[in-house]
């Protein structure tokens, strides 16, 4: 990937036009979804041991003036090549854009990828497909991806749109100039904790994580900040020593990150401090109160019953016997509601607290328990 | 719990990181609406897995914008998995992805939440649904959008309990039935424990993603704007995530606190409504004991008359008893409340550790005294 910021087109590169039509020269932009390409890895492991690309379609959506491209998500279409010729299975391709484009109205038809990074003429033929009137994304061009899924190298992803070459019209079909464009993975806030969790397997023989709740996260990402202010502390008590080079850039660096601590009245933080904790505690204390009521209650609303069962037994006649019954529900539904009575008034006041003043009721409260 | 995993089927659930992110993907963009797809994969010695999923069309949300048509939109998203036109869909999609060499099995759903708010009928008839049809070994994922994009990721995975599955297919789940099968709230669901696994190609991709900072020394950038604009300057890395320092978290707590008091409402309303019922049993009973009285003093009075005695169990076409009130409703709001209440810990531990962290760094030498 060390490549990707290496292009330069000063004008977009032209795709296929249609004669009359005005080409756009704004350049052109892809940004890819990790999880597009996990998928296209994915379909990699999964292809025919005798394979030795695979090719699927690439889905997502296009800004208005079509200079940004969006890859969101790929499916992969069946295809055997031979030195020969190429099948590609187009049925197949347009009843899974069917059922696709069904899941997810919004994406639309962008191109094609493929898991090895040559490009042949047989690519060329798919292309022309892929950017055909009708079928195809005329009159925008079609993106190819190209994912290396060699072993022992790193993974490289690169990206094409094409342009007709002249040659004669018999051959025009199978060939064409594959243009690089540039292409970046962006991911959005949302994938991040899914990627954290990902990527946290990376370094692990198994390959497997096990999901962590959001304490550990936290002292994760804890530690592994005290180990970076453990570094610059030595880097900076070791230029104090003379023992390392200073730099000027890096003092000023690390001057602008300590000036952006606010300067507050160590009273105001205490006081604040305070009364927030005691909130957050008093929050913590309701809910687990509320859990064990409403765990008693469950109890109550059977267990009182069994009582009421067997005084039942005990009593001779039918009615009697749901006499009984009817006492121990009785009481069962009494309890509840002296359950609800206790806790009603406390229950306004907890959505409020984070903001309100600390009224001097509640921290005994809690200490009380 | 140990028991009831002994029972089941399946042990553990391992869901490839393409799942992960498919799922991600769908549940964030169609926020604040439910979303819900399938799963595909296999089951090896009572390890569940994930190998893909895709999305259920997305409903068709009429154009008019108003608060109940939104609402219906939701419900018929969240009932998508066990809706006819989706079995279709389903079938239709697994046959194809069989051609590209995909596990062909279904094995379950997942649908997104929004701040622990899952469990619910919809939930519970889906997975129903599922284990019911299917050879049972499937589980339903839950994806909690709200909760990933504070923090680290919520995915969790779901099955019904045995003793569960034979209340629901009863369908009755009045006091008695409860008593006898001693189903209580927190045998609703089953929680499996997650795992996250990766593909080898995929580990080999992750490595070239932003990773931690290299450990070596660095060459001194020439000045301060250098060192900004550096391109090779290592970005965050994925894991661990610095997202979960964050210190605004207290709308999240906010918001499980209102939800937690609606869900207490809730149990309030089923609690009446159950006394409304006890009353109303009472009342009929308290009628059927007088009619009873009332007979036998007229047989008692006929029997000294040497008339035939009149039956005595007439009562039972005369009253009817009333109908006792489902207690499924309490018995998941009950479990939807355990959740919350465990929500509400969470975020307490960490947002207390937050606070400390703050304040020492604020007032540093205070920790000391």
């Amino acid at each position: 990937m060390a490549g990707q910021n290496s292009f330069l087109h000063v004008a977009r590169p032209l795709g296929p036009a249609a004669i009359g039509s005005q080409p756009t020269t704004a350049p052109l932009n892809v940004v890819i979804q990790p999880q597009a390409l996990f998928s296209i890895l994915d379909h990699s492991l999964r292809r025919n041991a005798d394979q030795e690309r695979v090719i699927g379609t690439l889905l997502g959506v296009r800004s208005e003036d079509g200079s940004e491209v969006e890859i969101r998500n790929c499916y992969a279409v069946g295809h055997s090549e031979t030195v020969e010729q190429v099948e590609v299975d187009m049925d197949y391709h347009k009843n899974m854009l069917a059922l696709h484009l069904k899941a997810n109205p919004r994406e639309i038809l962008i191109g094609w990828y493929a898991t090895s990074n040559e490009l042949n003429t047989f690519s060329a033929l798919i292309q022309n497909f892929y950017s055909s009137q009708g079928d195809g994304t005329f009159p925008h061009p079609a993106v190819h991806l190209t994912l290396s899924t060699t072993p022992g190298r790193d993974i490289e992803a690169r990206t094409y749109i094409s342009a007709p070459v002249g040659v004669t019209p018999e051959r025009a079909s199978d060939s064409c100039l594959f243009i690089p464009v540039p292409y970046e993975i962006k991911y959005g806030d949302a994938e991040k904790s899914g990627l954290e969790l990902i990527s946290g397997a990376k370094d692990r023989e198994d390959r497997t994580a096990g999901v962590v709740t959001d304490i550990e996260a936290l002292e994760r990402a804890i530690e592994e900040v005290l180990g970076l202010l453990d570094r610059v502390s030595n880097y900076v008590n070791s230029v104090l020593d003379e023992e390392a080079p200073p730099s000027n850039a890096l003092g000023q660096f690390l001057l602008n990150a300590l000036a952006l601590a606010p300067k507050v009245d160590a009273a105001d933080i205490e006081r604040d401090f305070n009364n927030h904790i005691q909130d957050v505690l008093v929050v913590s204390y309701l809910s687990n109160t509320i859990r064990t009521q409403i765990d008693l209650s469950n109890r109550l609303a059977t267990a009182a019953l069994t009582t009421g069962a067997g005084d039942g037994l005990g009593s001779s006649g039918g009615g009697g016997g749901e006499g009984g019954q009817k006492g121990g529900r009785e009481q069962r539904g009494g309890k509840g509601r002296g359950q609800q009575r206790e806790r009603e008034p406390r229950e306004p006041r907890e959505p409020r607290e984070p903001r309100e003043p600390r009224e001097p009721r509640e921290p005994r409260e809690s200490r009380e328990n | 719990m140990a028991e009831i995993l002994k029972e089941s089927p399946l042990k553990s659930v391992q869901v490839e990181a393409l799942v992960v992110m498919k799922i991600i993907k769908h549940c964030s963009q169609t926020f604040p609406t439910t979303a819900t797809g399938s799963l595909v994969g296999m089951d090896v010695n009572g390890v569940l897995q994930v190998t893909n999923s895709f999305p259920f069309p997305a409903v068709e949300v009429p154009s008019v914008d108003s608060h109940h048509d939104s609402n219906s939109a939701t419900n018929a998203a969240a009932a998508a998995p066990r809706a006819k036109a989706n079995t279709v869909y389903q079938s239709d999609m697994i046959k194809y992805l069989r051609e590209v060499n995909v596990d062909a099995n279904n094995v379950g759903w997942y649908t997104s939440a929004n701040m622990g708010n899952f469990v619910n009928a919809n939930v519970v008839e889906n997975q129903y649904f599922y284990q019911k049809e299917m050879n049972e070994r499937t589980v339903a994922l839950v994806h909690d959008v709200s909760r990933s994009s504070q923090g680290s990721l919520s995915l969790r995975a779901f099955r019904l309990s045995p003793s569960f599955m034979a209340a629901f297919k009863e369908g009755k789940f009045t006091t008695e039935s409860l008593q006898k099968s001693n189903l209580t709230y927190r045998d609703i669901l089953v929680e499996l424990p997650l795992t996250i696994h990766n593909s080898h190609l995929l580990t080999s991709f992750l490595h070239q993603l932003p990773s931690k900072p290299p450990s070596g020394p660095l060459d001194f950038p020439a000045s301060l704007a250098s060192l900004k604009s550096d391109p090779n300057a290592p970005q965050p890395p994925l894991y661990p995530n610095y997202d979960s320092l964050d210190l605004s978290i207290d709308p999240f707590l906010e918001k499980t606190c209102d939800l937690l008091l609606d869900s207490i409402e809730t149990h309030y309303t089923e609690l009446n409504n159950h006394q409304y019922y006890q009353r109303q049993l009472a009342r009929e009973q308290a009628k059927i004991t007088a009619w009873q009285q009332k007979r036998k003093a007229e047989n008692a009075t006929r029997a000294a008359a040497k008339q035939p005695p009149l039956p005595e169990d007439e009562w039972t076409r005369l009253f009817k008893l009333p109908q006792e009130p489902s207690r499924l409703e309490g018995l998941l709001n009950s479990r939807q409340v355990e959740q919350y209440a465990r929500q509400v810990d969470g975020f307490t531990a960490s947002i207390s550790g937050k606070m400390f962290a703050v304040k020492s760094n604020l007032l540093p030498g205070d920790g000391q005294q």
